[in-house]
């Protein structure tokens, strides 16, 4: 009698969820992520309104770090936080997550009617390990709610993405954003994770009053392509485009305008209409942030320099981000 | 608009059909996948900890200063180092104690059985008899019993809840750990935030108030006994390590016992209690004078809690138990036996599962302090505490206080300083020895000194990670990083200024 040839499970796995991410590839996955401030929760507010089509789904993250017995005494965090569920009290991620829900009803979506199921995952030897509650719309819209644990906060963030590829990280404004050499000593989550994130990623302030998309583009091929996906983008969250370059010196003002105009016809071409033009001259990053900033969304274009090169001669990109007042999108 | 456009909006490499921009796309990713798999970013992650080694092994190649032996420089050496890991934390805490094991072995040539001896004294026995009584001591949920006693005291006016919170909070944590208190008043704090109102951004200032009430009543508490934190044990162990010798009997002084600790020490924490509430309500302005609903519903909850468990009444016979143990057995059997027997009689009973103490004690936190005290030792017997208190005075003789109320403030400031940065039971560790041995060179009391630095280590309120307190307190959500900042510096100079006062009028009292 032949033997069966055994199963092969782990590449059964491998499988399904190569299967799982092909699907997601088709959708378009927004990554909110919050911490419980003021600031954070606009994240959840800008997907919210980009992510209102049924072709859309949304992921709200909080990432608690694993605990670390030394400060605690040598007495498990878990301790009082077993003690807090005990009086029937919400653990700060689930209180979080249930303040972006809320924030999530205000702007329209409202997942508690859809189906629901959650899921929790050991993870870091953590009892509390990861959590999630999946809202499926029948049109196949999810909303997810997750609660994840990780040795810290941007590498959890950014473990995320690798779960399931998303076309978009939005974060809330950082409290703290240093420059290159400082980073190097000291980083904050929002710029840790905006530096080494694979997707393009939308730091959210308060512009959500302002209107309209605000296109950065230089004329280069790597500008050209973001200003398409960013007016794609744009046009589905019904907002006016605005196209924006900047020449360092008055001769140069010609060039700035010949990069305006090539980026009109591209857009011309795809049938979005750009509503407004305009040339600035000076610094690049000053002049973006000054004539950007009564709009909603600031897009600029991740020059894919390495930390060494932008120590050296800078981003505009990360500049902006940075020093912005409005929500800036980095298109990668 | 086509639901394929918006999928493509942001995605990189789904819609150009030229051959050479799918060649040069393809290349870009195979570079890509090469570079995800050698994982640079690992040895970013892990900068600090290479960057340790590296100065390290230089310093260790480069000969050390000509008045210090050549194992009192390698222990020097590997006292920075553990240093920059106890702070930069790029690798997990306690691989930190297993590198000084080894370093122990492998660079000052020691016989492991030596060094292995030398992880296990009656202080380590104590922080982990402690941290297993915290566990069950928590587990017995008696928190919403002491809840309702606190208000029944104090009435329904915010502060005087929060002075009330502070003092009970206080006196619990001197005896049973800070940790222990602040994991059991945490939901209370919680609950009258969340009874009083909804809206967390209404109750800003409210929960500041009740929390650092809870937070900082227990890390001024946690001085009180040698129980009130790994950091006195340490301390108490030092001591003994240092300065004790069986066949002299002047040097028995040095044997600290629970109930000498607490002649000293008690009396600054009582001093402390009422200034908290004072600073804290100087700082944040409470949304409400009075929690009245937040406490009729409270009331509501211990109602339907029904009268106190046998269990839990035996649970409290036995704490009295092990307190009047510690406080009378202590010089005899020494504290961490009582700590350890006091943990079994828990277990024995039934009033706690091994389980929840095994998931409840962080056990790598012990070996930390078992290796750390184990190096302090170390700096002692080469020499290296003696070198560096001898530079360390050198630095404070020329602005005049390198003795007396001069040079404790200096040790006070210096504690404080390394404290805010890490644990304060690592700080202990770390500055014990040298600060030892700075008053044995300017001619001062041990006792005095070292009590200076264990109780200085406790004024870790400007950051989160400072105190085990504040690290529970935090993980509520309600606290902002800043928060600590606000009001920590007021509640630091404070406390210094009280240590001094108390260590200058009141402990010559005790020394005579």
């Amino acid at each position: 009698m032949a033997r069966r040839k055994p199963v092969n499970y782990r590449h059964q796995a491998e499988q399904e969820y190569e299967k799982l991410r092909e699907q997601r590839r088709n959708r378009f996955r927004i990554l909110a992520c919050v911490d419980g401030t003021e600031e954070s929760l606009m994240s959840v507010r800008f997907a919210a309104k980009i992510g209102w089509g049924k072709e859309c789904d949304i992921i709200i993250a909080f990432v608690r770090p694993v605990d670390q017995g030394l400060r605690s005494g040598g007495l498990q965090v878990g301790i009082a936080r077993q003690n807090m569920l005990d009086w029937g009290l919400d653990l700060p991620g689930v209180r979080y997550l249930k303040d972006s829900l809320e924030v999530l009803r205000e702007e329209g979506q409202s997942p508690e009617d859809w189906a629901a199921k959650s899921a929790h995952q050991d993870t870091w030897g953590d009892p509390l390990g990861d959590n999630k509650v999946e809202y499926v719309h029948e049109s196949g819209k999810t909303i997810v709610l997750k609660m994840k644990t990780a040795p810290d906060v941007a590498s959890g963030i950014l473990d995320q993405y690798e779960l399931g590829p998303y076309n978009l990280m939005i974060l809330g404004e950082p409290s703290r954003w240093r420059g290159e050499f400082k980073s190097v000593f000291d980083v904050g989550v929002v710029q840790k994770v905006s530096t080494l994130s694979p997707c393009s990623v939308l730091v959210a302030r308060k512009s959500l009053n302002k209107t309209g998309f605000f296109l950065c583009t230089d004329g280069t091929e790597r500008c050209e392509d973001a200003v398409r996906r960013a007016a794609v983008l744009a046009r589905y969250m019904k907002q006016p485009i605005t196209l924006f370059s900047v020449a360092k010196e008055r001769q140069n003002k010609q060039r700035a305008e010949a990069n305006i105009e090539h980026a009109s016809n591209v857009l011309k071409e795809m049938k979005i209409r750009v509503n407004n033009t305009k040339i600035g001259i000076g610094d690049t990053v000053e002049q973006i942030i000054k004539h950007g900033s009564n709009h909603a969304v600031i897009v600029v274009n991740d020059s894919g320099k390495s930390r060494l090169k932008r120590a050296v001669s800078g981003s505009v990109a990360f500049s902006v981000m940075r020093n912005a007042k409005n929500s800036v999108l980095n298109v990668r | 608009m086509n639901a394929n456009i918006i999928t493509d909006s942001l995605q990189a490499n789904e819609y150009a059909s030229d051959w050479s921009v799918r060649f040069r796309r393809v290349g870009y990713q195979r570079m890509l996948v090469m570079r995800s798999q050698v994982n640079l970013y690992y040895f970013w992650e892990k900068r600090w900890f290479f960057l340790a080694m590296a100065i390290g092994a230089l310093l260790i190649s480069i000969d050390g200063p000509p008045n210090l032996s050549h194992e009192g420089y390698i222990v020097l050496v590997m006292s920075v180092v553990a240093t920059i890991l106890f702070i930069t934390e790029p690798i997990p805490l306690p691989t930190v104690a297993l590198l000084i094991i080894v370093g122990q072995v492998l660079l000052l040539d020691l016989d492991s059985t030596t060094v292995a001896k030398t992880l296990m004294t009656d202080s380590v026995l104590f922080i982990m008899g402690s941290l297993m009584l915290a566990v069950a001591v928590v587990k017995q949920q008696l928190d919403k019993r002491i809840a309702w006693y606190i208000v029944q005291m104090t009435g329904t006016k915010t502060v005087s809840i929060c002075f009330g919170i502070t003092v009970v909070s206080g006196i619990l944590a001197s005896f049973v750990g800070e940790h222990t208190v602040a994991a059991m008043m945490l939901p209370v704090g919680i609950t009258l935030i969340t009874l009083t109102s909804d809206n967390p951004k209404r109750v800003r200032n409210l929960a500041a108030v009740l929390l650092f009430s809870i937070c900082y009543g227990c890390s001024v508490a946690g001085i009180g006994t040698p129980s009130g934190g790994a950091r006195n044990a340490i301390m108490v162990g030092y001591w003994k390590e240092f300065f004790y010798d069986p066949a002299s009997p002047e040097t028995h002084q040095y044997l600290m016992d629970y109930w000498k600790w607490m002649t000293y020490a008690y009396p600054l924490f009582l001093v402390q209690l009422p200034f908290v509430t004072l600073i804290l309500f100087l700082t944040f302005k409470p949304e409400y004078k009075d929690l009245s609903r937040g406490v009729a519903k409270l009331r509501t909850q211990i109602l339907m809690q029904g009268p106190l468990r046998p269990s839990a009444w035996l649970s409290i016979v036995f704490f009295m138990l092990i307190l009047s143990g510690w406080i009378t057995m202590s010089s005899e059997w020494g504290m961490g036996t009582v700590a350890v027997l006091g943990a079994a009689a828990f277990l024995i009973a039934g009033l706690v599962r091994w389980e929840e103490i095994n998931s409840g004690v962080n056990w790598g936190v012990v070996l930390l302090y078992a290796a750390a005290i184990s190096l302090g030792v170390e700096m002692k017997v080469t020499g290296a505490a003696e070198w560096i208190a001898e530079s360390f005075l050198a630095l404070l003789s020329p602005i005049g206080i390198d003795s007396g109320v001069g040079l404790w403030a200096a040790v006070s400031v210096l504690t404080t300083s390394v404290t805010n940065t890490m644990s304060n039971g690592a700080a202990v560790a770390v500055l014990g020895p040298i600060v030892l041995k700075v008053a044995v060179v300017a001619g001062e009391n041990p006792i005095v000194v070292g009590f200076i630095t264990a109780v200085s280590s406790a004024f870790a309120y400007l950051t989160v990670v400072g105190t085990p307190a504040c690290t529970i307190v935090y993980s509520s959500g309600y606290l902002k990083t800043t928060d600590f900042l606000k009001v920590g510096w007021r509640m630091a100079i404070v406390s210094t200024a009280l240590l001094l006062v108390v260590a200058s009028t009141y402990w010559p009292l005790l020394e005579g």
